[in-house]
């Protein structure tokens, strides 16, 4: 297995773990755990490409940066996304005090 | 690729620095030097030479006993390592002799003077106490964590102290993102400092932990963005050239440091403030305020690993300080024109005792600050400052850094600081006080 | 490759910590350390810039900020302990093991590009050229971005009704 594919493999299973997280945890807080696992899985991918594939050699277009320039990027959105986030779930928090995600359901059939 | 700001840095350095004092930065070497290429290392028992001398004597006398190359620059790696945690590990035993005689002047008393002549061996005997007793943990602490805070507030501190440059050409480890690594490794402290209120599991800690991390975050930004002012003007992040860019003197005798400029006197004063506030420091100590809180996230702690989170406090206070020396003070560069023949790591520790003894002098003046007034300082009143020293910097630059800089951008900066101050005082500093996180 | 195959496994073993770990403390505290790991990783692999930066504003911000609210939306000194359901397990498993299937089989057996190795570098003074000369629209939608952001999430953390408070409850 190349470098490049385990690196694929471990941003795989980051992904699938963090999803796991979003659809069993009942603290809206560790949801957001979950989120940030996924965002994480996925910075990881474009520094694999990025570190394991030269590109300048597939006559690329884009400049040498274009992995750590995107990975840039998903940091600070991922941070301004937890940022509200937990914002909004102290909102919630205020009104219900709870964080459980199964006491939300006032909208509920 | 046109001609950019970075392309003149590259070529050489700007044109106010004398070129003797500003090498191109790729002479900065690290302590893996291999001996036959010391040409630009001055001779070995010159004082300018004495704090490599531990790592020049043991890879010499390894390599005379034949032990293979990677062994040895091994071994001279860790020398160097132990020689910067060792010189200061005994500036934070000093240091906290030195705080207490000081104080102790300053509250017209005579501070620790038992243990030996003056008081020298208080120290030790600090060491010996805080060794001998006994280690109490709480029976509702979470065991593991209780224990791994304090090593996790003391590491950072000895870490970040590796990127500071000491002296010419000597800095631990010369990184090209040394300033990044400082405030990344920075950052560290205040998970650790959760940890160490978290895992006590009592109330006290708790809210000492939470006031901690609030105002640590808060100060954390006021102080990087002081930070990229010298940033923006140096063109690069590595602390060794940052150093090097401050060197020559205006007008004959007045150096280039940074601080000698329109937007490096606010912005190093920003800083400055910040530095105390990171360093959870007397006026911004509420989180260890003892008649406020008992000892805040320290609480819980007793014999060495009080000893380890007083160690972590100090030593990042000496980094932090060392940073504030580098960016703003102009590091190991000289104060007036003649003194050459000085080796310059005397000129960095003297900037630094100075200003270490300014952190005492403010302990001993000032009443602590409330969270909140602290919390709005931060954020109402540190943070637009701190903005406002980038387009001044910008400003200072492109109006050729001389006279006119100085007219253009003095007042600039000033009617804007004079009102947000008038502003914070009149109206914003103090608010009816809720007592939020004593509610859970 | 070294460091990645040291790392790979710890970096599983917190970010199983992170899901499975019964208190909701415990659980932040992996995530941190699997950002931490991570930051390693870019590290390690020549991407310093990023993993500072990775460690400076995940762990040392977005850790924070989760441990944080996880502190104030704690309720008393009621044991922190989420009783597991089998069911809702067996729900997630069955959602993800599809997606993990695909993603990892399109990983190892999928990549028939040709792969060109090469030294890895990222130069800082090219990021910071490109960043706001290329991707300076970018930057600046960015900018507009978190400091909504910022005036959002003071504005939402507000008690309702009261004086304005201090904007540090984030």
């Amino acid at each position: 297995m190349t470098p490049l594919s385990l690196m694929l493999t471990l941003s795989s299973v980051l992904f699938a773990l963090g999803l796991l997280a979003v659809l069993t945890r009942r603290n809206a807080i560790l949801v957001l755990v979950g989120i940030e696992l996924m965002l994480n899985a996925a910075n990881l991918n474009f520094i694999a490409f990025w570190a394991f594939d030269s590109p300048t050699a597939h006559n690329a277009v884009e400049p040498a940066l274009s992995g750590p320039m995107f990975v840039m990027f998903s940091i600070a959105i991922a941070a301004a996304e937890a940022a509200v986030g937990l914002a909004i779930i102290l909102m919630v928090f205020r009104h219900t005090r709870s964080t459980d995600l199964n006491k939300l359901d006032s909208l509920h059939g | 690729m046109k001609k950019t700001f970075l392309d003149r840095h590259r070529a050489g350095c700007p044109d106010h620095v004398a070129r003797a004092s500003c090498p191109p930065p790729n002479q900065n070497q690290a302590f893996i030097l291999p001996l036959a290429a010391a040409t630009a290392e001055p001779s070995l028992f010159s004082p300018e030479f004495l704090p490599r001398l531990p790592q020049r004597l043991v890879e010499m006398i390894l390599t005379n006993f034949g032990v293979p190359d990677w062994l040895v620059t091994i071994a001279g790696f860790l020398v160097a390592a132990g020689t910067v945690v060792a010189v200061f590990l005994s500036a934070f035993a000093l240091l906290s002799l030195i705080e207490r005689k000081t104080l102790a002047r300053a509250q017209n008393r005579i501070g620790p003077n038992r243990a030996g002549w003056f008081g020298i061996l208080q120290p030790v005997a600090d060491g010996i106490k805080m060794l001998t007793k006994e280690d109490i943990v709480p029976a509702k602490a979470e065991k593991f964590l209780h224990l791994l805070a304090p090593i996790l507030i003391v590491v950072p501190a000895i870490l970040a102290l590796g990127v500071i440059p000491y002296g010419r050409e000597w800095t631990p480890v010369p990184l090209e993102l040394g300033l990044v690594f400082f405030f990344a490794v920075g950052s560290l402290t205040e998970l650790s400092v959760f940890m160490a209120g978290w895992a006590s599991g009592s109330k006290f800690p708790m809210l000492g932990a939470m006031r901690a991390i609030s105002q640590m975050v808060s100060y954390e930004l006021p102080l990087i963005i002081s930070a990229l002012g010298v940033i923006m003007v140096s063109g690069t992040l590595s602390l060794p050239h940052i150093v090097d860019l401050q060197g020559g003197f205006q007008l004959g005798f007045i150096p280039s440091w940074n601080i000698f400029t329109p937007w490096g006197l606010f912005a190093g004063l920003l800083f400055y403030i910040c530095s105390i506030a990171e360093a959870n420091r007397c006026p911004f100590d509420l989180p260890e305020g003892e008649s406020e809180i008992v000892a805040g996230h320290m609480t819980e702690y007793s014999g060495f690993k009080y000893a380890l989170f007083f160690m972590g406090e100090y030593l990042g206070l000496l980094a932090i300080a060392g940073l504030f020396v580098t960016l703003f003070l102009g590091g190991w560069q000289a104060p007036l024109p003649g003194l050459g023949f000085v080796p310059t790591w005397f000129w960095f520790f003297g900037k630094l005792a100075l200003v270490i003894f300014s952190y005492l002098w403010i302990r001993a003046t000032y009443p602590r600050v409330r969270i909140d007034q602290l919390m709005r300082f931060a954020w109402l009143c540190m943070i637009p400052m701190a903005l406002l020293t980038l387009p001044a910097a910008g400003i200072w630059h492109f109006t050729g850094r001389g006279l006119l800089s100085w007219v253009v951008v003095l007042p600039l900066m000033l009617v804007p600081w004079v009102i947000v101050a008038v502003i914070f005082n009149r109206r914003l500093a103090t608010t009816t006080r809720t007592y939020r996180f004593a509610d859970t | 490759m070294i460091p990645l195959l040291i790392l790979a496994p710890l970096i599983l073993l917190a970010a199983i910590g992170a899901v499975w770990m019964a208190r909701p403390v415990h659980a932040a505290l992996m995530l941190a350390l699997t950002l931490a790991l991570v930051a390693v990783l870019y590290l390690a692999l020549g991407a310093e810039f990023i993993g500072l930066v990775q460690f400076a504003v995940y762990v040392g911000a977005v850790a924070v900020l989760i441990v944080f609210s996880l502190l104030i939306t704690r309720r008393g000194d009621e044991a922190e302990e989420i009783e597991r359901r089998p069911k809702s397990l067996i729900t997630g498993l069955l959602c993800t093991v599809p997606v993990l299937a695909v993603l990892a089989y399109s990983a190892i057996f999928g990549s028939n590009i040709k792969l060109i190795p090469w030294e890895a570098k990222l130069t800082i003074a090219e990021l910071g050229e490109t960043l706001f000369s290329s991707h300076a629209p970018a930057v600046l939608a960015l900018a507009v971005l978190l400091t909504a952001v910022m005036i959002g999430a003071a504005l939402f953390a507000r008690e309702p009704g009261k004086t304005p408070e201090d904007p540090a409850e984030k």
